[in-house]
């Protein structure tokens, strides 16, 4: 049985799939993410993350065509799987819903100093 | 731009390729390869550089490393190397057995004994540092012939140290010696009645316990020892006289001598069981003077000086320095005051040194008190240790290659299905591995459970090195290495077989290696044999020391200890004791014919010769004039003291080789002198009354008083009574105090206990190696058995008797133990003979030592064989034959 809840940076990696489309490969996620999370990561972390999630059914692959400043080569573009979406889902309606028990959060928006 | 920095680094990409899986090569490649451009466009070159090497090292990962294939199959190979060993391991239970228990035996000891070593050579090792401290030690020769190296110096000598000499930094002094009220005494706190007896009392310099770091736990280190009368006292003696309590402060009353009033000036840490200095009352020496001018007096040595030098001293240079120095300025004009001749030649001889401090516990060669390790016997028992594994080892390889027969088939096999020779070695080598892997895991908790025997047997108290961090390394490394030992040989041997006449059935059986093993059994036994001659040698020396005539009568005399505090009614406690009737006489003197009892050195001159000749140097004791007859001592010429005779004062009785050492062919009557005149009534015949390793020295005797021991001779038939009786007349005179006493025997015995420890350990050994060897010997006997099985059914069948099969089987085994013997007993006579030699008094090295030890290894052999022999002798031929 694989492990199917999703970590924290395979969720996010999932996400960053989804966003980049066509363009979802290793390098340009890894990219993806440091610009948009401002923490650094390797091409090989990512890809090795790719690969579990892959394994997991969230993602599908197939190879890409090949582009110039790859030296000729191809690359593998990754796609995300309905299986995949419904994973983040549920990863994100658990969140909500715990967001909105947590007392400072839930329902009012007055984040005001009423105590 | 050159071109060469827009394509990423050629060793990391190399590598990349090399590792990877083939499928991912492009995708991964092209990646990297895209990161790498990127980078360039951001930074520079090299930091590109360096990102690409860090992409790589990141892909260094589970899922994307290719698998080898070779290892794989060669993971499988070992994993069916060991499952055969296992399962050959199961089968042949007894001699796997055999082999695993005897190596774990060997390494049991080898185990205990590397610890022994490593605590014998860790002494004072926590006291080094840089500059010191160092001990002072002076070499000179005595006499012709007799250098003697010794630490005792004046009093006045620590301080002329650091006046005189700029390369000494600190110096202190310390003073142990009975003769002044240090070693042991009668001690209580002063709010307290009940003395206790304590041992480990000694005058201290506060600056000694400055420079040597001493760790103060409670009070001013800096002011521990420097008011009159202060004491400085260890945790464990704080915690039993003022537990919860601070101690500092607190005074103790000592001897029952209200001037002896001592206060605590500050606790230390105990003084660890590794370190040659074992005190636990460290009196102050400020304000002591143990006799009017003795500090500033220059002819009397007592103190044992310790210094530390300033940084960047030369140390030989410092002692040659402080030699000259003292000769010159000190002890010239010293013995020039004095008038005593005869001491220049031994002041021109003299060369000082300075010992660190992690040397004294294994330098013995020096006089003082302290017990020292002897590093001979470090490396003896690390040598019999390892002897000890090797014959395990031997057991090992005797029993793979006789065994040989029941693999050959299996090693036959391999070949044809395509093993190469080397395959074979490395599986061989795997099982070895294994067994001595077991080995040592089961001889190292093995070790853990015999641990507190052996701290017992070499009086020691080892802790096991659970948290050492080489013990897990350490046993993994003399795994591969016992391992490869052991199983070299029988590896190679093994896989040597010829694959068609193996399976053809022609197996040698192992003989052709017989010579080989006959070899390996004859060195097992030459190294037991050796141990067992050197056991009964070093026992028979026991029994020389322990039932020599000694000149005194040691049996049946009990001392009463601690009497001093009686005071002025030791006189009247004495004459109650002789009212007993189960006491025949009684003494009253602290200087015993025991090594370690009160001693007080002197020179004595014959009368008006002082100016003219060195005199000689020579024990004084102070006696009441019943001690001769107490301890049976026999009168030569003389008569001995009469209490009645007030003269008696100032006569002196000498032993023998006082009287041939003063010249003195008709000594009664002669007048003798030291710093008085005594005139000599008589001469008492030699006893020994220091160690056996030495020649009996000149002594003599002056009636006096000298009150902490009452040597009791009793009639010994009835002792527990006896000890009553003497108990209940203390208990009237000292309730205070318990009574306190031992035998004069015990006491004897006790000052050889490291000739008895030596010979307990032998013993040990002996047994060790021997029950290793016997059962090499035992698996050996039994494989031979069985292998000539058919033909001893054959001879039986045709007629030979049980005797003519038990000699066939065991003539072979008595030849090997034989020609053993042979080897064995010029080693050892020539070992035993340079132990001998510590000692002046000795046993001989007679034939029968030899003889029994020949005939003890003989019948041990015979009967391991004969076990075998027996049941083959006895085995119903039928059943042996039936299947042919």
């Amino acid at each position: 049985m694989i492990e199917t809840r999703l970590g924290e940076f395979e969720e996010v990696i999932l996400l960053l799939t989804g966003i980049l489309g066509e363009e979802a490969y290793s390098f340009k996620i890894a990219e993806e993410f440091e610009t948009q999370t401002k923490r650094s990561v390797s091409i090989g972390a990512v890809h090795s993350t790719l690969n579990r999630l892959e394994e997991k059914g969230f993602l599908t692959s197939k190879v890409g065509n090949a582009t110039a400043e790859r030296g000729g080569r191809r690359k593998r573009i990754y796609t995300i799987t309905a299986y995949g979406k419904r994973a983040l889902e549920s990863a994100r309606d658990l969140r909500m819903s715990l967001y909105n028990q947590f007392p400072a959060f839930a329902g009012k928006m007055d984040f005001g100093f009423s105590v | 731009m050159n071109n060469n920095s827009i394509i990423p680094p050629r060793l990391p990409r190399w590598l990349l390729l090399r590792l990877l899986r083939d499928d991912l090569a492009e995708e991964v490649e092209g990646d990297l390869e895209e990161k790498f451009l990127h980078e360039l466009k951001h930074r520079s070159a090299f930091r590109a550089r360096l990102n690409y090497w860090y992409q790589v090292i990141q892909y260094l990962r589970p899922f994307a490393i290719r698998k080898n294939k070779a290892t794989l199959l060669y993971y499988d190979m070992y994993q069916n190397y060991f499952r055969i060993s296992w399962r050959s391991l199961l089968r042949q239970k007894m001699y796997s057995a055999i082999k695993i228990g005897g190596l774990a035996i060997g390494v049991a000891a080898c185990f205990l004994i590397s610890l022994y070593v490593k605590d014998e050579l860790s002494y004072d090792k926590h006291l080094v540092r840089d500059n010191g401290p160092y001990r002072l030690v002076v070499q000179a020769e005595i006499d012709a012939n007799k250098t003697e190296r010794s630490v005792d110096f004046p009093a006045p000598a620590a301080a002329a140290l650091k006046a005189d000499f700029p390369e000494v930094d600190q110096a202190g002094r310390y003073l142990s010696s009975p003769l002044f009220d240090a070693y042991e005494n009668e001690i209580r706190r002063s709010d307290r009645n009940e003395n206790q007896h304590e041992g480990g009392f000694v005058y201290f310099d506060q600056e000694l316990l400055e420079l040597l770091n001493l760790r103060v736990i409670a009070g001013n280190p800096k002011y521990a020892l420097t008011n009159p009368k202060s004491i400085v006292i260890t945790r464990r003696k704080a915690e039993k006289y003022f537990p919860g309590e601070d101690a500092v402060g607190k005074t103790f009353i000592i001897n029952n001598d209200d001037k002896k009033l001592y206060t605590v000036g500050a606790v230390i840490e105990d003084f660890p069981a590794n370190s040659h200095l074992q005190f636990d009352f460290l009196m102050t020496l400020r304000g002591v003077e143990f006799w009017p001018g003795e500090q500033t007096w220059w002819m009397a040595s007592n103190y044992q000086i310790y210094l530390t030098l300033k940084p960047g001293t030369d140390i030989e240079k410092a002692a040659e320095n402080i030699k000259r120095g003292f000769i010159e300025k000190y002890y010239n004009p010293a013995l020039l005051a004095s008038g005593a001749v005869g001491f220049e030649k031994i002041l021109n001889s003299a060369k000082f040194e300075l010992q660190p401090m992690d040397e004294v516990y294994l330098d013995g060669s020096v006089h003082d008190s302290l017990p020292h390790g002897d590093i001979r016997f470090i490396w003896l028992f690390a040598a019999i240790a390892g002897f000890i594994v090797i014959i395990a080892c031997i057991n090992f390889i005797n029993l793979s290659t006789a065994r040989s027969a029941n693999r050959a088939k299996e090693v036959g096999l391999r070949k044809t299905v395509g093993s190469l020779r080397s395959h074979l070695i490395r599986q061989f080598l795997t099982e070895s591995f294994l067994f001595s892997l077991l080995a040592i895991v089961s001889g190292v908790i093995l070790s853990w459970l015999l641990l507190p025997y052996f701290n017992v047997l070499a009086s020691k108290s080892l802790t096991f090195p659970w948290s050492a961090w080489w013990l897990v390394p350490g046993m993994i490394v003399s795994a591969l290495v016992i391992g490869l030992l052991a199983g070299l040989y029988p590896a190679f041997y093994l896989s040597s077989f010829n694959p068609v006449n193996v399976l053809k059935g022609n197996v040698s059986k192992g003989s052709k290696s017989s010579a080989t093993r006959s070899m390996l059994v004859v060195f097992q036994f030459t190294t037991s044999i050796i141990l067992i001659i050197s056991t009964v040698v070093i026992y028979r020396q026991m029994s020389y020391i322990l039932n020599k005539k000694l000149g005194f009568e040691k049996e049946h005399v009990l001392l009463v200890q601690g009497a001093h505090t009686l005071g002025s009614n030791v006189a009247s406690f004495k004459s109650e004791l002789l009212g007993l009737s189960q006491v025949e006489r009684v003494s009253v003197s602290d200087y015993l014919p025991i090594r370690g009892s009160k001693r007080d050195g002197n020179t004595f001159h014959n009368e008006g010769m002082e100016k003219i000749e060195r005199g000689v140097t020579t024990q004084k004791w102070v006696v009441d004039p019943d001690y001769i007859k107490t301890l049976g001592m026999k009168m030569v010429e003389g008569r001995d003291f009469n209490p009645d005779m007030i003269s008696d004062s100032s006569s002196i009785i000498i032993n023998q080789t006082m009287a041939n050492q003063l010249n003195l062919a008709d000594p009664v009557g002669k007048v003798i002198q030291n710093w008085r005149k005594y005139t000599i009534i008589g001469v008492v015949e030699d006893f020994h009354f220091e160690s056996m390793k030495e020649n009996i020295g000149p002594v003599c005797f002056v009636a006096g008083t000298s009150p902490s021991v009452i040597l009791v001779k009793t009639k010994g038939d009835n002792m527990r009574e006896t000890i009553e009786a003497i108990s209940g007349v203390w208990a009237r005179f000292s309730p205070n105090q318990a009574i306190r006493f031992n035998f004069l025997d015990e006491r004897y015995a006790a000052t050889y206990a490291d000739v008895e420890r030596t010979g307990r350990i032998f013993t040990t050994f002996a047994v060790l190696a021997i029950i290793v060897a016997c059962l090499g010997l035992f698996a050996l006997s039994a494989f031979m058995v069985e292998q000539r099985s058919k033909e001893i059914s054959i001879r039986m069948v045709l007629g030979a008797s049980m005797n003519t099969v038990f000699r066939l089987l065991t003539q072979n085994f008595v030849i090997l133990v034989l020609i053993s013997f042979a080897m064995a007993a010029p080693v050892a006579w020539i070992l035993m003979n340079k132990w001998l030699q510590d000692f002046v008094y000795k046993t001989n090295l007679s034939w029968d030592i030899f003889l029994i030890s020949g005939a003890c290894a003989l019948v041990i052999a015979l009967v391991t064989v004969s076990y075998q022999a027996v049941r083959a002798a006895r085995a119903n031929p039928v059943t042996n034959l039936r299947s042919e």
